[in-house]
């Protein structure tokens, strides 16, 4: 039988405040050691009470406005009780009754909806190491802060379960909540998964498939899901609702522990943490800074820069935004340096389709790409390179060479046009000078047959003459210009 | 509500606390007895009555993104611990 698939996701996203969501301690953890993030609060010592980080809240407000949701201007806390080593309060502070952030949706590039139910903010638990005969307990990530993304289920397929994380991941990292670092777990994602007949308006009993921490493993899962219950299915066995768990290594998913009921979370309001109530200025202003989207590049750059690539580009935030920055400062610098070259007001346009497909081409194929991406050169040194090649002092083999010594950790700093004159890839452009030597060029007798071949109508010969002159100019002359002038002289 | 041996079974496996018979049986009573005072609360009519999440009616309590040097320090607080190893609380193995 054919069966439709129905997928709702749950997204959690660690936010990249300095400091936890209940204590002043270091929200960082990042290569530091087991334990040493950890403030009294995360500890769960008697009489320890917890204090709201504001910040949190302008985030959660920002990842809302991302995801085109209403704010609720009340929210407040709940405890959820379980006892588990993560969690040495025995319960997590959560928003269960009163989220903050409250419906929308995210639009996948390829125009599906997905409708936000809604998401909360909460504290994020420690993490346990399984050994043999014990586990061990690694509180840095208690209490750090997190909002956990619960979508409708509007999904119908493995593509669209993985097109639907990596534009969250998109809409995260664009609104700057999030380190977006998903070996480390900065963003794990629940998947909900049934089958229902086609045709049939009832939905079929989910299994959930829990932290999943790539786009890939979220499609893999699904895939499996839809197979092994199709399967159960089709033979009138029926899918136990249940939790399950994915392996990467073996592309199954196996059974759990059979879920808490809700109830057995006993929950209850979180005394310690008054109410949220949020004036509607003050979303207000919060909302307006959100940067730029990925449907605000598609709309801004869609004209100059090639839709696969731009796609690609938006997987790198951190590209796409330099390019930004290129774009809204290079039109007064390129205008202020070569007035004649670039008389419009949006010379910008051409440096951008050219750092664009740099970053894509060159930049994203170098196999130290990763580490590059964390330093990117400033957007005046990319900009400067831009305005080279285009006055074509740069041919585009130097432009190629200059933009990757721009990411050298030796040339940094030095900027685009000391780099490229310390390589001596400067182009000579200055007719004047071009002329002298080509003149000198042809008053060389070994190129007189040349000359004369070529005024005899032998086109290719002009390629040995233009050879000659980059000979002579070392390499830095502008061979279309060169090729212009002698073209001129041998009339 | 009646409380029955399965709920105080229950209520003891999510709290991963292990209970003699007697215990059982004295807590099934007593828990009863707490369920039946709290519920009077139940007779009245709250339908007009906003719910009460914060006694001291206080909003908006937040603080600044700022980290500040801890009172405690790592070795303090794992000293607290029954048994650690390699800077980690050491736990019976759990799954």
């Amino acid at each position: 039988m054919k069966y439709i698939p129905t997928i709702g996701i749950e997204c959690h996203v660690q936010l990249c405040t300095k400091t936890k969501l209940f204590s002043e301690v270091d929200n960082d953890a990042r290569g530091k050691e087991p334990n040493s993030c950890v403030s009294p609060v995360c500890y769960a010592l008697p009489g320890m009470l917890p204090r709201l980080n504001g910040e949190a809240i302008r985030l959660a407000i920002l990842a809302g406005r991302a995801m085109n949701c209403e704010i609720n201007p009340r929210s407040r806390f709940d405890r959820k009780h379980y006892f588990y080593p993560d969690s040495p309060k025995g319960y997590q502070i959560t928003q269960f009754y009163h989220p903050i952030i409250g419906e929308g949706y995210v639009e996948l590039p390829s125009g599906v909806k997905v409708r936000i139910e809604h998401a909360h903010l909460e504290g994020d638990a420690g993490k346990l190491t399984h050994f043999d005969t014990y586990s061990l307990v690694d509180l840095n990530r208690v209490d750090t802060p997190l909002i956990e993304i619960v979508s409708m289920p509007d999904i119908h397929s493995a593509k669209d379960a993985h097109d639907y994380c990596k534009e969250l991941w998109r809409l995260m990292c664009f609104a700057g909540v999030t380190y977006g670092d998903l070996y480390n777990g900065n963003m794990r994602f629940d998947v909900n998964i049934s089958l229902a007949p086609e045709g049939s308006d009832k939905l079929g009993t989910r299994a959930e498939v829990k932290n999943l921490n790539s786009f890939r493993s979220v499609e893999r899962a699904v895939e499996y899901e839809i197979k092994r219950q199709s399967k159960l299915l089709d033979k009138g066995e029926k899918v136990i609702q249940e939790t399950r768990g994915w392996s990467d290594a073996t592309g199954e998913t196996t059974g759990q522990r059979s879920k808490e009921e809700a109830k057995d979370y006993r929950y209850m309001p979180e005394p310690d943490l008054p109410p949220i109530n949020l004036s509607p200025e003050f979303i207000a202003e919060e909302s307006a800074k959100l940067p730029l989207m990925p449907k605000d590049y598609r709309e801004k750059f869609g004209k100059v820069i090639a839709s696969d690539i731009l796609e690609i580009l938006l997987d790198y935030p951190q590209l796409t935004i330099k390019l930004e920055e290129v774009a809204s400062s290079s039109s007064g610098a390129l205008r202020g340096a070569s007035p004649s070259l670039t008389p419009s007001d949006e010379p910008s346009t051409s440096s951008i389709t050219l750092l664009s497909n740099l970053f894509v081409s060159v930049l994203l194929a170098e196999e130290k790409s990763a580490e590059y991406l964390n330093d990117l050169p400033s957007a005046q040194d990319l900009s400067e390179l831009a305005e080279m090649n285009e006055k074509k002092e740069l041919s585009s083999t130097a432009t190629k060479e200059v933009f990757l010594r721009l990411f050298d950790p030796q040339m940094k700093g030095r900027g685009t046009r000391q780099i490229a004159k310390e390589l001596g890839l400067i182009q000579e452009n200055d007719l004047g000078a071009l002329e002298k030597i080509v003149d000198a060029v042809l008053a060389k007798p070994e190129t007189a047959k040349a000359q004369a071949d070529f005024k005899a109508g032998q086109e290719k010969v002009l390629g040995f003459l233009v050879g000659q002159v980059m000979k002579e100019s070392h390499g830095k002359a502008n061979p279309s210009a060169v090729q212009e002038i002698l073209r001129k002289k041998l009339k | 509500m009646e409380i029955k041996r399965e709920d105080i079974l229950h209520l003891a496996d999510l709290s991963e606390l292990s209970l003699s018979e007697a215990e059982i049986t004295t807590l099934e009573k007593d828990l009863q007895g707490i369920i039946n005072y709290i519920s009077q609360i139940g007779e009245l009519d709250t339908s007009k009555v906003e719910p009460t999440y914060q006694v001291f009616e206080m909003e908006n309590v937040w603080r600044d993104d700022v980290i500040k040097e801890q009172d405690a320090t790592r070795e303090e607080l794992l000293a607290l611990t029954k048994e650690e190893k390699d800077n980690q609380v050491k736990v019976p193995k759990v799954l």
